[in-house]
């Protein structure tokens, strides 16, 4: 679920509208801290894509938890 | 008179959110009597590796109706905040706008644009609002949030760009309320399609969760609904989900 991007970053394979899988690592991550709620934008509340350590990339986003 | 007040890149990924600092200068501008702010909206701007954003390069932008004699303690007030609230590491920027007395402001539209789809850079922010007569600041760091802020009036000016801070709270029965009683709520101006079609005011909308959100359109603060499917109670409608929401 997880790819090296050329700056080392840890890059979220699944896109920025795998929802499913977004809440799924989310739900196995120990360091996801909700972001603030206008920068929210997954239904489910426990997501990578709501999390404060998740910087988002033109076609996914990277991790810095 | 009407003013714009927008600000970026004020937090870090410990801070309170820039959204927070902008509904906290709206709080002021009538706490303090200077006029009335309305709503803040965040506004997305582009994200790329040239560009130095905390997490998702959202600019926060809030209206505000205010006494002319208030334009430079308000000004000099923000000022002060965003230098003295910004979180160590961030890069703030202040914008303040007087609408009325925009020569072309579809420059500054057109610049909220752009940096939704380009890289563009801080001298031609500071160049633009220097010809406008527009106030742009930087507070900490390097000053780059003045790009965001810039844009973020523009695009707030626009109409048609972003989402409102925060969630709506609405009266209703059975997690129900019509169009009309929905209109009444003072941060809600119409209740539409995503299609754009308005709905009727005795039409019913089955509002989900606590998680009323509206996005601006037209200038207006719009609750956008989908279409229920197979329900025999007569409600055809329910609001958007964080997801259906996030394109705005």
């Amino acid at each position: 679920m997880w790819q090296i991007n050329q700056r080392g970053e840890r890059a979220f394979a699944g896109g920025n509208e795998d929802w499913p899988g977004a809440a799924r690592m989310a739900a196995l991550c120990t360091a996801f801290h909700p972001d603030v709620e206008e920068e929210q934008v997954a239904d489910e509340a426990r997501s990578c894509y709501n999390c404060r350590y998740r910087r988002w990339t033109a076609a996914s986003f990277v991790c810095g938890a | 008179m009407r003013i714009l007040i927008s600000i970026d890149d004020t937090d870090n990924l410990e801070s309170r959110g820039t959204g927070d600092l902008a509904s906290e200068i709206a709080r002021e501008v009538n706490d303090k009597g200077w006029g009335e702010s309305s709503y803040v909206t965040r506004h997305q701007l582009l994200v790329h590796p040239d560009i130095p954003y905390t997490s998702h390069n959202s600019a926060m932008c809030f209206a505000a109706e205010i006494d002319e004699s208030c334009l430079e303690s308000l000004i000099d007030h923000a000022s002060a905040y965003l230098a003295r609230e910004s979180a160590a590491g961030s890069d703030p920027g202040l914008c303040v706008t007087v609408v009325d007395r925009l020569a072309t402001p579809e420059a500054l539209v057109a610049f909220g644009r752009k940096a939704k789809q380009s890289v563009v850079a801080m001298t031609e922010a500071s160049a633009l609002a220097a010809q406008l007569g527009i106030h742009l600041s930087a507070h900490g760091g390097s000053g780059q949030g003045i790009i965001g802020a810039l844009a973020g009036a523009g695009l707030r000016l626009s109409g048609n760009d972003g989402r409102l801070k925060g969630h709506l709270s609405i009266a209703t029965t059975d997690d129900t309320a019509t169009v009309r009683d929905i209109r009444a709520h003072a941060d809600v101006d119409d209740v539409r399609t995503l299609e754009g079609s308005p709905l009727a005011g005795d039409e019913l909308v089955r509002l989900r969760g606590d998680k009323v959100k509206t996005v601006l359109i037209d200038g207006k603060s719009v609750l956008l609904v989908v279409p229920v499917a197979g329900t025999a109670d007569g409600i055809a409608w329910q609001n958007c989900t964080k997801q259906q929401l996030r394109s705005y």
